[in-house]
């Protein structure tokens, strides 16, 4: 991770201001006004830079100072606007902001790969635009990924933090991770880095790790893609999706009926719960073949033993006014998933290329593939009563001796 | 500044403003003008009557009260808003611009009960058709348009204080001014769903007036509200090139007689034959100047206007010499506005459709014909119906002297 060009730096302490937190789209309209002024200088100074870093090999240090200055800058807002962080940013993108992103100082970079930088970019800006969920708009690139995982992360939080007076940790984490990409994304059309961005969802420790859940992703996949497999993806699916349907009616209807029980009993019945443990590893096994996060053709039974597969917990205790309310606390769980979702169309649609063109699954792409699977099924088993913990949907961290910030 | 500076300053400000006084005091309507002795049951029926006095006594109790709460809410925030810079990690004025957003934004929810009471009362009359949701939305994009208002004069005055400390208002109030005009200049560009005039009638009448009052011709064009009130209104907006008029389309619907709208058109005309847009820049000019030295004045135990936690001060100074200014800017709009009323007499020739307007408006507008006189000294910035009436009778009585001499 240490060689990543653009570095997230955490130190926000998920305090909120209930205030600026209410008024939070209004307060940053001078913000948008300046950030749009800015973008309009990088455009040009970009085209200029580029020209520069063709001829020379060597991005001009000036220029490069104020496009991270001005992909800092960016990042506050987004930040700000994103509730990921709390204070009102400053308007020159000084370093020390609660998310703040480091880059690389000017560095040597290849005639032909910043020639062809833009065309080189398409993939990533792509990515960023499902990741988005929504086309270019507004008055900058960050504007761009305010459309997907980020506006939900900035909806959801915008409710928890009016109640709460803090900003949940998964979703300020989630929000980080969106905002980290679409800053390498930027440092590398901008010519500050030669490195591609990476959908690595993996964060710095300091931005805290995810607490233990009983429902965890493991992950054995060599990332090898079969060609012949892969090409023939989609079709490959056809068998599944029909079997997935008529094993999701049951598994609705069972749900119904260990809902019941469970309000009754204060547990959900084994049988059942076996029975729906295996609906939603079956699940995770297809979506992880659909979308190339894993390889071999998965079974129809859900049986473990998958290269990406869930571990989920026995039948336990549950309170039963969780248990009654289950369905609509789930709810904000549904639109980050719905949200992630993109993250995991994303690194399908990327995915398939890559796989085609080395036979491989590039690790960014996987593991962004894999975090999204890994909250979708906290966010079923949650639903399905296989578990009260609550979905968690903060990236997974960097190993660390520090303590977490 | 020195007390002889300051002496120097105070007269020459004095023979100025003396100077603008009696070159914006004059109007058109005769000194020696006497109004016949008419009685509020000339103008409306004892029902009429009663019904517009219970409308606007409601409306004019509610706010007084909203401006009490908005005196005592600034007040407090004056006294403790400072503290909210801890919400900011900008620079001053960056943060300046942060308390005087918060400040708009807290005063915005102790509105909110006034205005929905308003809307209330509107409908209870039929005099409003927008919902309260729809009320409140539209609340909170003007909400949008005050903020953006807001960092734009701070960053202004702000950034003159930077430099010239507490003599910012030096600069600031010219600054100030120059915004009244390109505001008062391109409000017109800012007026939504207008559309041409289709009457061609009333279209050559405004020609016509335009000329008869020395002119240029002024395109006239219409404000579709009638979705959103009953209350008929016209208005006059822009200088120079953008001048316009706006005529609501609930003036247009039948409850008033072409003759009666024509007396309208011809006073808006009027509203820019006598350069009233221009001279509205000189009276604000006056108080803006003195406004400014005060507001100096008043922050300067904080550090003036250089330092972000004089805002709320200056906010609260500001509102509270706005609300004391109001009766004196009243009266300068009475005279305007009573100008308007002769200049379209002169114009038309029609008291009888002048009078038959007025008398019009207490029965569709709920238009208070004789409201308290604390009433009219503090909120009214028209002449009161019963004078507009007695206008008119004047003005024929003169008339019909000057043909019968």
């Amino acid at each position: 991770m240490s060689d990543r060009p653009v570095r997230l730096l955490v130190t926000d302490d998920l305090e909120r201001s209930r205030l600026t937190v209410f008024f939070r789209l209004l307060l940053a309209i001078p913000h948008f006004f300046w950030l749009g002024v800015w973008t309009f200088g990088a455009f040009f100074s970009a085209i200029a830079q580029w020209f520069v870093t063709v001829l020379r090999g060597r991005p001009v240090p000036r220029l490069h100072e104020f496009h991270i200055g001005y992909i800092r800058y960016a990042t506050h807002v987004g930040a700000y606007l994103a509730l990921a962080a709390n204070p009102f940013p400053g308007f020159l993108g000084a370093p020390g902001y609660p998310i703040d992103v480091e880059i690389a100082s000017a560095e040597r970079q290849g005639r032909l790969g910043a020639l062809l930088r833009l065309l080189l970019a398409l993939p990533a800006l792509f990515m960023l635009v499902l990741i988005s969920g929504g086309g270019p708009s507004g008055v900058g690139p960050y504007w761009v990924v305010s459309g997907g995982i980020v506006a939900a992360v900035a909806f959801l939080g915008w409710f928890a933090s009016l109640v709460r007076g803090c900003m949940p940790r998964g979703l300020r984490n989630l929000a980080a991770y969106g905002l980290r990409y679409t800053a390498e994304v930027y440092a590398y059309v901008l010519l500050v880095t030669p490195v591609y961005p990476s959908t690595d969802p993996r964060l710095p420790a300091h931005a805290g790790a995810p607490p233990s859940h009983p429902v965890r992703l493991d992950v054995v996949d060599d990332r090898r893609r079969s060609r012949l497999t892969t090409f023939f993806r989609f079709f490959l699916l056809v068998p599944h999706l029909v079997w997935f349907s008529f094993w999701g009616v049951l598994a609705l209807l069972i749900a119904v009926v260990q809902w019941f029980f469970t309000l009754v009993a204060g547990h959900p019945a084994s049988p059942l719960h076996r029975f729906l443990a295996a609906w939603v590893r079956y699940q995770t096994h297809l979506f992880a073949f659909g979308f190339l996060i894993a390889n071999p053709f998965p079974g129809f039974t859900g049986t473990p033993g998958y290269p990406v597969d869930l571990e989920l917990p026995p039948p336990g205790r549950q309170r039963r006014l969780v248990t009654l309310f289950r369905l609509p606390l789930a709810l904000p769980a549904f639109v980050v998933s719905g949200a992630l979702g993109w993250l995991l169309y994303a690194a399908g649609i990327g995915g398939w290329f890559a796989a085609l063109a080395l036979g491989r699954m590039p690790s960014g792409l996987r593991d962004a593939g894999a975090h999204a699977l890994r909250y979708s099924a906290q966010v079923n088993a949650y639903a399905l009563l296989l578990t009260e913990r609550y979905p968690f949907s903060g990236p997974p961290v960097e190993p660390s001796d520090d303590a977490p910030g | 500044m020195r007390r002889a500076e300051r002496a120097a300053a105070l007269l020459a400000f004095a023979v100025g403003a003396g100077a603008a006084v009696w070159a914006l005091w004059p109007t058109d309507v005769p000194d020696d003008l006497e109004l016949p002795p008419l009685g509020q049951a000339d103008v409306a029926s004892a029902a009429h009557i009663r019904e517009a006095e219970r409308f606007e006594t409601f409306l004019r109790w509610d706010y007084v009260l909203a401006e009490v709460v908005v005196l005592l809410v600034l007040a407090l925030y004056a006294w403790r808003g400072h503290r909210l810079a801890r919400e900011s990690a900008a620079g001053r004025i960056g943060t300046g611009m942060l308390l005087g957003m918060l400040g708009l934004g807290i005063l915005w929810i102790t509105q909110i009960p006034f205005g929905l009471a308003e809307i209330w009362w509107a409908r209870r009359y039929d005099a409003a058709e927008v919902g309260y949701l729809e009320w409140l939305l539209g609340y909170w994009l003007g909400l949008a348009g005050q903020f953006g208002f807001i960092c734009l004069a701070l960053a202004i005055v702000m950034g003159f204080a930077q430099v010239l400390r507490d003599r910012w208002w030096v600069a600031g109030a010219p600054a100030f001014i120059a915004l009244y005009v390109v505001f008062a200049w391109s409000l017109p560009w800012l007026i939504p769903d207008d559309r041409p005039v289709d009457d061609p009638a009333l279209a050559a009448a405004a020609q016509r007036y335009a000329r008869e009052q020395g002119t240029d011709p002024i395109p006239v064009r219409i404000e579709d509200v009638s979705a959103y009130t009953d209350s008929p209104n016209a208005f006059a907006a822009g200088m120079d090139a953008s001048r316009k008029i706006f005529i609501w389309d609930t003036l247009l619907d039948g409850r008033f007689t072409d003759d009666e709208v024509h007396v309208v058109l011809a006073h808006e005309i009027a509203h820019h034959s006598r350069e009233h847009i221009w001279k509205s820049v000189g009276w604000y000019a006056l108080f803006a100047v003195p406004g400014t030295f005060l507001i100096a004045l008043a922050t300067r135990r904080r550090g003036t206007l250089r330092e972000a936690q004089a805002v709320p001060v200056a906010l609260f100074v500001f509102v509270a010499l706005n609300l004391a200014a109001q009766p004196i800017l009243n009266v300068v709009g009475r005279r305007m506005e009573a100008e308007a009323d002769w200049v379209a007499l002169e114009t038309t020739d029609d008291p009888t459709a002048a009078r038959g307007l007025f008398e019009q408006f207490t029965v569709v507008a709920l238009a208070d014909p004789s409201p308290p006189r604390w009433s009219t000294l503090l909120f009214d910035t028209h002449p009161t119906m019963l004078d507009r009436v007695r206008m008119a009778e004047a003005w024929r009585e003169r008339s019909e002297g000057r043909s019968h001499p």
